[in-house]
């Protein structure tokens, strides 16, 4: 059996087409869509290498695991993975990286990088939802250690992940108060 | 002269120091008895709070009533049990009556009252053995009127009797001492046994099932047993690991699993097993319910989309990772509620041993109930031996008692923003 699904992903529309029923998502975005960014990791759901963001129509953002999702879940819905964050010129070249991104990078946050599409997801998830809710200074460590908590490295013991988004955090107007 | 007196001296120490020497032996054995069976009664499961010293209480228990929280039964004299004699330590085992006045019958005093003489003196012995750990107890939140004891009273004068266990001359030693182990120590009927409006247990249906805290205690009468497929060897694994073919523990019974029936010895838990299998032969084994999904099947893009992940296409789960859903006892039983209530809560991961964890389930409370009814109805249609009759209405009920109960999502790793 099969199902024929449309999405929305990095802002393009993507199908009608057709998914087998044993196509998980993240095969479907290796296979299909040729966005190959998003790692599997453990394949089970616990390291959240593979998450992509799903927009909710009522502006929350939910962080999903593309390994133990099936394709079909994501059926009409409005999805973001790493390959959507930078900013890319007229040439479809990588003109600017995200604030997360860049981050990252000025922390040497990630060693061999197979965590890092997973980590930027869901601070980007983070950081998009403070500039909604702003929070107080003092609740920054603790707010990071929540939202990062399920996403599992295993080269630089997270400390530099932390690190740079809550540096990014404190230093983007808006995020706290 | 002086001499024979000094031997007789001599004499009558020796036999003195070998008494006492020998009592002390004797009281070790008791105490490491004891040990055993506080474990058999889990024990520690209710007088621990989370993080805290063993056994010195605090933990909050939730009754319609309010709040109970477990007392420090270490032996310290002032806040724990230091003070009690042997008479009323079997006081309050045997008929909830200890230095406060009557106890709430969250302390199972209703099963510890079949305990034998002899149990009792040995759990006794290892209580007072224990580090004393000065702790208070906390004051129970109990809403007028049943803050006052002496109620309990007339309630104890009702429903709780001091009975002691008899064996079923019909039976052999190995089910007697299930039944004890089931019944007394074990205490599994207060979650088991269902309730009647006046929390009394209701022994007309013992052991039939009972939704408290939001899940099922599973109806575990030997005619369900059997009827769901389980063997002593599946039984006792699921009693060792905490997982077996029929599925996974959850909830509370993980605790159980933990604390007391993974370490309970071979011979009772052979005991345990044929009790409640009502059978000291071998139960014979039934095959694994694994017929092909009905693809065209309303809940079939559901299971795709949302389990498939990790319980797998044909419903045969991950080893180690997410438990199989062919002839799972959760699914495979006439009672809806367990179906609903893990996809509505979800269920943390749970660390069974060193080597062995189950990941995390999410909640899944976005489904609506039509679509949870037709989730539920498919796999019982492929994977169980039920009539695929589950309806919006049913799921619906249970969704309203377990919001209420602010119980929807609690056991969930997902994450949104």
């Amino acid at each position: 059996m099969s199902q024929t699904i449309n999405m929305n992903i990095n802002g393009q529309q993507i199908g009608p087409v057709e998914v087998s029923d044993h196509t998980m998502m993240i095969e479907f975005l290796h296979e299909k869509l040729n966005l190959t960014g998003t790692k599997f990791g453990c394949g089970a759901g616990v390291c959240h290498a593979c998450v992509v963001l799903v927009d909710n129509e009522d502006g929350t953002t939910s962080v999903e695991r593309s390994c133990i999702s099936g394709a079909g879940y994501f059926d009409g819905k409005k999805v973001r993975t790493v390959e959507g964050h930078a900013k890319t010129n007229e040439q479809g070249e990588v003109s600017e990286l995200s604030p997360v991104q860049q981050a990252f990078l000025e922390h040497y946050s990630f060693q061999c990088g197979w965590c890092t599409s997973g980590f930027v997801n869901t601070a980007t998830a983070l950081v998009e939802k403070l500039a909604k809710n702003p929070i107080n200074k003092d609740q920054v460590e603790k707010t990071v250690e929540d939202a990062l908590q399920d996403n599992i490295c295993r080269c630089t013991g997270y400390v530099k992940y932390y690190q740079a988004v809550k540096e990014l955090i404190l230093k983007t107007p808006g995020l706290t108060v | 002269m002086k001499n024979i007196k000094t031997l007789f001296v001599w004499l009558a120490f020796l036999l003195l120091a070998a008494q006492f020497s020998q009592a002390q032996t004797a009281s070790q054995e008791q105490i490491e008895k004891g040990k055993y069976l506080a474990v058999a009664g889990d024990c520690i499961a209710c007088h621990t709070a989370p993080e805290g010293m063993p056994f010195a209480g605090g933990l909050p228990m939730h009754t319609p009533f309010g709040v109970l929280y477990s007392t420090n039964i270490t032996p310290d004299k002032n806040t724990g049990i230091g003070k009690y004699s042997y008479e009323l330590f079997r006081q309050t085992m045997h008929e909830g009556k200890g230095s406060a006045g009557h106890l709430y019958p969250a302390m199972p005093y209703t099963s510890y009252t079949l305990l034998t003489e002899e149990d009792t003196q040995a759990l006794y012995a290892y209580f007072m053995s224990l580090p004393a750990v000065m702790q208070v107890n906390r004051d129970n939140e109990i809403a007028f009127p049943f803050n006052l004891r002496f109620g309990l009273g007339f309630w104890k004068a009702l429903f709780a009797e001091d009975t002691s266990f008899e064996k079923d001359p019909d039976k052999s030693v190995n089910w007697n001492r299930g039944n004890y182990l089931v019944n007394a120590l074990g205490h599994c009927g207060e979650c088991h046994t269902p309730r009647n409006f006046t929390m009394e247990l209701d022994l007309t249906r013992p052991m039939q099932g009972n939704v408290i805290a939001g899940f099922e205690a599973s109806d575990i009468t030997p005619g369900r047993l059997i009827a769901q497929g389980w063997t002593k060897p599946e039984l006792a694994s699921l009693f060792k690991n905490g997982y077996s073919d029929k599925g996974t523990v959850f909830g509370e019974m993980s605790m159980v699993v933990y604390h007391s029936l993974s370490r309970l010895n071979e011979s009772d838990m052979n005991a345990v097993t044929s009790y409640l299998l009502d059978s000291d032969k071998p139960v014979e084994a039934k095959p694994i319910i694994a017929r092909t999904p009905d693809k065209k099947a309303a809940g079939h893009n559901t299971y795709v989309n949302m389990c498939s992940g990790c319980h797998g296409l044909e419903g045969q789960g991950k080893p180690k990772i997410a438990p199989a859903m062919q002839s799972n006892a959760t699914i495979n039983r006439p009672s809806l509620y367990n179906s609903v209530a893990v996809l509505l809560r979800g269920i943390p991961s749970q660390k069974y041993n060193a080597t062995t964890a189950f990941y995390a389930m999410d909640s899944f409370e976005e489904l609506s109930n039509q679509e949870m009814a037709d989730l539920i109805n498919y796999m019982r249609k492929a994977w169980t031996d039920e009539s695929p009759n589950v309806t919006a209405d049913q799921v619906s009920r249970i969704r309203d008692e377990l919001e209420g109960d602010g119980l929807i999502g609690v056991g969930s790793g997902h994450a949104e923003f």
